[in-house]
């Protein structure tokens, strides 16, 4: 009898370390995976509070003799020229992240509609066309759209970038919104156009609301996609007043390439705004990526 | 939903003769108004440049784009290309960039995301911290690892140095056998994010039940997750290793800002020779060509993605 209990019992513990055993190997993995993602992102921040001197020394100051702010009140500081340039491309980037998200929202909300209620002749064609523009890089495009912003008169604007940047986020934004709006009950809509509304209205006043997380996780995307897009801005312009802060960041430190912590400094704050908007909006950011792909 | 889609078009294919097809799209026309906006942008600024890449492929054309003075000159371009040496050099790095980064970046990723998936004090913070890369630009990232990898003042350099490793600070990415590798690991940085959230998400569609069942049935850990989890993670899979080797194939900022594909070509990608022909060289008719290879590349590779993308639309439907 003891025997049987004994090895029972001694058979539990070792389940037990072995499962114990996966949970410790979670626990590492994930501690190795914290290192890898944060210990970059501190470095970056500890050296933007270095002076430049402490900043080239050999072996590193793991920490700085005399922490300053010297750097972000550089770049921050609209009287002096550093300061004037870094804020002017803070803005340029504002204005086209902004410009560039309301405008997708406008022209992904009809069509994600479409692609999710109606039955149209093409429709799956146009769907998987849209899938499949997200493959293509921006090399492609970049040689003709430069000849057809200069032909309509957009090269050095912001609207060639405005209208590029509408484009390629488009077919993510449809699909995002699509799977919204695949979780919405048709039935809602049926109710209300049984109740005299019409389409539009329908559209307007049941689904609209209801598909407020989707639009807004869009208008994540489009956000964050606009606002770190690198290779069009560095082709299309070239006036250094209209620089976004990606083309603005790189030339400005081509020419002072040992002021490591005022790119550090810089680099923070060109993050900064992605990652709050990120932050705060999680939620709805994650839940689209997995509606649209996963569950499709 | 889509399987009556499906159904919906196999009746409509059956009905004989062309006009019936477009009567059909009269009936629909008002739908395609929502579509419209969206079809109209893409026209210009999408189906124009590849129709222009096209031709520009088969002409020669003088730098600054002056584009009147170009000549037809046939597949002479894409014999160029295929006869170069460094077409091939540039080949071999593309394919060690997009395997390596995808293959590490989709094992890294599913493997937080399993660990992640049991809950524990913090795991909120913990994942938003781990996709925080993902985020910011690769503008930001490029420079933050570049002053990592930095030949005198690297933090990287320092540890090793102090370690007793080596006596001199190891130059990373001044060197043509440690540069490819050393990038692959900065567009993990950025891409494994995107991997663990996808699977996250995945791992919430295995049914409870089935591993409780299969617990209950003496599986251990392994075999539940061999047997119950992965089959099921399947298709999110396909569909995440495909996203993550098309962003691969294409990805130019890292490489470029990094090391601008040098030194001697080490970390020349396509993307980046590409750019570097077109506007720097301003060879821009063999840049098209290289845009035409590409293209194909490509489209075999969405041919695969249309596939796993149905394949799941065909599977849900059926359940």
């Amino acid at each position: 009898m003891s025997t049987i209990a004994e090895t029972a019992s001694r058979g539990q513990i070792r389940r037990r370390m072995r499962v114990d055993g996966w949970r410790w190997a979670g626990r590492i993995f994930l501690l190795f995976m914290l290192l890898y993602t944060a210990l970059p992102m501190i470095w970056m921040l500890i050296t933007s509070i270095k002076s430049g001197f402490a900043a080239t020394q050999f072996p590193p100051q793991w920490w700085p003799d005399e922490p300053t702010l010297a750097s972000y009140q550089k770049l921050l500081d609209p009287q002096n020229s550093v300061g004037q340039d870094f804020l002017r491309f803070f803005w340029n980037s504002l204005f086209v992240s902004t410009v560039t998200t309301i405008l997708s929202v406008i022209v992904a909300v009809p069509a994600a509609y479409a692609f999710s209620r109606f039955t149209f002749p093409g429709r799956n064609f146009l769907f998987f066309a849209v899938l499949l523009r997200n493959m293509f890089p921006a090399v492609i495009f970049l040689v003709p759209l430069f000849i057809l912003m200069r032909a309509i008169g957009l090269v050095n604007t912001h609207g060639s970038l405005i209208l590029t940047y509408l484009t390629f986020g488009l077919p993510l934004a449809i699909w995002l919104l699509k799977g919204f709006y695949d979780n919405i009950p048709v039935q809602l809509e049926q109710a209300a156009r049984i109740d005299g509304a019409t389409r539009f209205q329908a559209f307007i006043m049941i689904v609209m609301p209801l598909s407020t997380p989707g639009i807004i996780a869009t208008a994540i995307y489009s956000f964050i996609g606009a606002w770190n897009e690198y290779i069009y801005a560095y082709t299309f312009l070239s006036k250094n007043d209209q620089l976004t802060l990606p083309v603005g960041i790189q030339r400005f430190f081509s020419e002072n390439t040992t002021d490591f912590p005022g790119l550090m400094a810089a680099s923070f704050m060109m993050s900064v705004p992605v990652v709050v908007l990120f932050l705060v909006l999680q939620r709805y950011f994650v839940r689209a990526l997995t509606e649209g792909a996963v569950k499709h | 939903m889509t399987i009556v889609t499906g159904k919906a078009e196999a009746r409509r294919k059956s009905q004989p003769g062309r006009s019936g097809a477009l009567r059909n799209m009269w009936e629909h026309r008002a739908d395609y108004a929502y579509v419209l906006p969206a079809i109209a942008v893409m026209l210009v600024v999408i189906a124009y440049p590849i129709y222009y890449t096209i031709e520009l492929s088969f002409y020669k054309t003088p730098p600054g784009l002056q584009l009147r003075d170009k000549t037809f000159i046939g597949f002479d371009n894409y014999t160029t290309i295929l006869t170069s040496e460094v077409f091939w050099k540039v080949t071999w790095n593309t394919l060690i960039w997009t395997f390596g980064s995808t293959f590490i970046s989709f094992v890294l990723g599913f493997a937080t995301a399993l660990a992640l998936h049991r809950d524990f004090v913090g795991r909120g913070i913990l994942r938003a911290i781990l996709i925080i890369p993902w985020v910011i630009s690769a503008v930001a990232a490029s420079y933050i690892w570049k002053w990592i990898y930095h030949s005198d003042f690297g933090i990287i350099g320092a540890v090793l140095v102090g370690l007793g490793l080596t006596d001199r600070p190891p130059n990373f990415i001044d060197n043509v056998s440690t540069v490819l590798p050393a990038l692959i690991v900065v567009n993990i940085w950025r891409e494994f994010p995107f991997a663990m959230i996808m699977m996250m998400a995945g791992l919430q569609t295995v049914p409870d039940q089935l591993l409780r069942a299969a617990k209950v049935d003496g599986a251990n850990a392994w075999q539940r997750f061999w047997h119950v989890t992965f089959p099921h993670l399947r298709n999110v899979s396909v569909v995440t290793i495909l996203l993550l080797a098309v962003a691969n194939f294409n990805s130019f900022i890292i490489p470029w800002i990094m090391t601008a594909g040098g030194p001697s070509n080490a970390s020349h990608i396509w993307i980046t020779h590409i750019y570097e022909l077109a506007f720097g060289r301003q060879r821009w008719g063999v840049a098209s060509a290289y845009s035409v290879l590409l293209f194909l590349i490509l489209m075999m590779l969405g041919y695969f993605y249309v596939r796993a993308l149905s394949g799941n639309e065909r599977k849900e439907g059926g359940a």
